[in-house]
């Protein structure tokens, strides 16, 4: 039996190698025209290929985002970019546009084609639609049930693909322009400015809002297996290195322990609270087993969360003197407790006992973002580089 | 060129001057100010034999439409109306699967924004085309002149600017420990704008509450070759839609040529939407 695919987003070279490394089976990109995200940094053709080659040589696969609503000049030179990347190597597109659809299909039969999320597809007439269009799998709408999304895989046979984590729209993908009204950018072609985050005045006390909590799926993942869904997609090309880490590599850790019986309660537990400690809002599963109600949204203004938890990123591990080299993220000090975990999913905690400046000077804190810092732990488990440092506890004052 | 209207009152349809209606299929269309059951869309049709006649059916399908939705076609497809306008690609699969004769409407709100793909919905079977309000007066003169499709333009109403699933009125008003309403108005401070809220069932529709005013661009859309425009009423006083469903008529009837028919409905306020206005595409330059 094939296992579900992770998606990662991957807004960059280096965020596509590190969630690759992390555990993802496949990363979605954007170029440098035509993605939904256009203020992403979004890839050349060469970083494109470079990319592509990287992920194959881990059996892994690379899409691109194609999925704005084009108008008459976005259609100029489009088809000699879908060209230029198929030959940089690509695995699938992923598209809204019809039109688009089928110049792919009729011109590189080999290369997958995906219907994005932006066509909110509800309904398996529409799939069955698609089928017949050529398309290879569909991204449905996000504000589908665990029902529905069953009985569309079933009447269908269609490959499907769901979001599972990171932040929702309030309105139906495609269908709304309040970013174009409210600023004048285009939602639709990458410029959405989340006007449904900004509050509003009305005759009442309070102001209106409708900002929805983020998605976590993690207590649904067995579910999505079970009911035959093909892709797991997690939302975010403009999150961080740390962020896509952690979430990238607890879903994987999490498929991975459903695939083996190994997934008890606890651990469940454990990795739900991995993802708390990255999320900056706070979270639900929308219409997967309701409808979507006012236990969803945020009603004054918002609001988000920041942690401190991210420390750092591993630059190397010297396995003579046991010191390892990070970029430091945030403050911490000689006695807290650390975890460090690694792209293969190994989780290390420690109590730091000694800390050194960028010229090996011993230390007590480590106070500043982005300079070089080293810690002693004595470990015989690899680090590569790209392993994250967290915080799990201030050192008892 | 044809003069549609959306009717905001089922006892006012202003058969006498227009040429056809858009009348919203009751559970199956949103973003309208008033729902026609089948029945009363037949009785409308019986009534009124010389307008043409279209059904909106815009709503985001969900599996539980599909059948009855099926019932609904096979009889709307016995009424030989003009066409049905369509968000769900499902309409597409319905019509070939059923073999439905009646013609086809793309109108996906914000997407219908090029010739290319007005083509490819042509090539699809689908006869008419109800473009976007988010593009320039430029870009739907180019696709009225490129695409093979029969191009309808929107010039006045309020723009119906997004939809959500989600009760959005109730979830306030149920933080606020109030009782809900039906409707909304709420206010954007930094463009002092406001926005219109509409809940029902089916979700929550956003309109910007300023009425897309398009008198000025009918003159350019008529000598371009547009074959219809399209007004709505919703949101504007009736005896004043009446004066401009009246005028536009006739001053269509006389090729536009009218000056003073846009001096006019100046009075209508300065809101041309995005006939003269882009939007920006990327903030940043990626380099």
């Amino acid at each position: 039996m094939d296992r579900v695919e992770l998606l990662s987003p991957a807004g960059d070279l280096e965020r596509l190698k590190v969630t690759l490394s992390y555990g993802a089976d496949a990363v979605y990109i954007g170029g440098q025209k035509y993605s939904l995200r256009a203020n992403a940094t979004n890839f050349s053709i060469e970083e494109i290929k470079e990319g592509c080659d990287f992920a194959h040589k881990l059996n892994k696969k690379v899409y691109l985002t194609l999925n704005i609503v084009f108008h008459n000049e976005d259609m100029d030179g489009v088809e000699e970019y879908i060209k230029e990347v198929v030959d940089a190597g690509i695995d699938a597109f992923i598209v809204s546009d019809p039109f688009i659809i089928s110049h792919i299909k009729t011109n590189y039969p080999n290369v997958e084609v995906h219907l994005s999320t932006q066509n909110s597809t509800s309904n398996y007439s529409a799939v069955e639609y698609f089928k017949e269009e050529g398309i290879d799998r569909v991204v449905l709408a996000r504000e589908l049930s665990k029902n529905e999304i069953k009985e569309i895989i079933d009447k269908t046979k269609v490959d499907i693909e769901v979001f599972i984590h990171g932040a929702m729209c309030t309105c139906f993908s495609g269908r709304c322009a309040l970013s174009n009204y409210v600023t004048n950018r285009d939602a639709n072609r990458g410029g959405c400015s989340q006007v449904c985050r900004f509050a509003f005045e009305t005759d009442e006390e309070k102001k209106f809002t409708m900002a929805t909590k983020d998605l976590n799926m993690a207590n649904h993942i067995k579910d999505l297996i079970e009911i035959g869904v093909k892709s797991l997609k997690v939302e975010g090309r403009m999150r961080s290195l740390y962020y896509l880490a952690t979430v990238i590599g607890t879903y994987r850790e999490l498929i991975d322990s459903i695939y083996s019986n190994a997934l008890t309660k606890e651990k469940l537990e454990l990795l739900e609270y991995r993802l708390s400690r990255v999320a900056n809002r706070e979270v639900s599963t929308h219409y997967f087993t309701k409808e979507a109600d006012e236990t969803d949204q945020y009603y004054t203004g918002r609001q988000e969360i920041s942690n401190q938890d991210y420390l750092g990123q591993v630059i190397e591990y010297d396995n003579e003197t046991k010191l390892i080299k990070f970029y430091e993220r945030n403050y911490f000090e000689v006695g807290d407790s650390l975890e460090l975990f690694t792209p293969s999913g190994e989780v290390i905690s420690f109590n730091v006992e000694k800390l050194f400046d960028e010229n090996k000077e011993s230390i007590d804190v480590a106070r500043h973002p982005d300079n070089i810092y080293y810690i002693y732990l004595d470990t015989d488990i690899n680090i590569p580089e790209y392993s994250m440092i967290r915080l799990i506890k201030k050192r008892d004052v | 060129m044809k003069l549609l209207i959306e009717p905001s009152n089922k006892n006012n349809i202003y058969k006498d001057i227009v040429n056809g209606l858009i009348v919203s299929l009751k559970d199956y269309s949103v973003q309208s100010p008033i729902y026609y059951s089948l029945d009363e869309i037949k009785q409308l049709k019986i009534n009124n034999p010389q307008l043409e006649i279209y059904v909106n059916i815009n709503k985001n399908l969900l599996n539980n439409d599909i059948e009855p939705l099926k019932d609904i076609l096979k009889e709307l497809d016995t009424l030989n109306l003009n066409g049905i306008f369509f968000y769900d690609l499902a309409l597409l699969k319905l019509k070939k699967e059923l073999n439905l004769n009646t013609d086809l409407v793309w109108s996906q709100t914000h997407m219908v924004n090029n010739y290319k793909t007005c083509n490819y919905y042509h090539s699809k079977g689908v006869k008419y085309a109800l473009l976007g309000k988010e593009i320039t007066l430029e870009e739907i003169i180019e696709i009225i002149k490129k695409s093979t499709i029969t191009s309808m333009v929107e010039v006045l109403g309020l723009p119906s600017v997004a939809f959500s699933k989600r009760k959005l009125i109730t979830n306030y008003y149920k933080d606020l420990n109030k009782e809900s309403k039906s409707s909304l108005d709420v206010l954007e401070k930094v463009t002092s704008s406001t926005y219109h809220l509409a809940e029902d069932k089916n979700g929550t529709s956003f309109f910007l509450k300023d009425i897309i005013n398009g008198t000025s661009v009918i003159k350019d859309l008529y000598d371009n070759g547009l074959e219809y425009i399209i007004m709505r009423g919703y949101g504007i006083e009736e005896d004043l839609f009446l004066e401009i469903l009246t005028d536009t008529r006739n001053y269509i009837n006389d090729s536009c040529t009218d000056s003073n028919y846009v001096t006019k409905y100046e009075k209508l306020g300065t809101n041309t939407n995005f006939f003269f206005k882009k939007t920006i595409y990327q903030v940043k330059k990626n380099g």
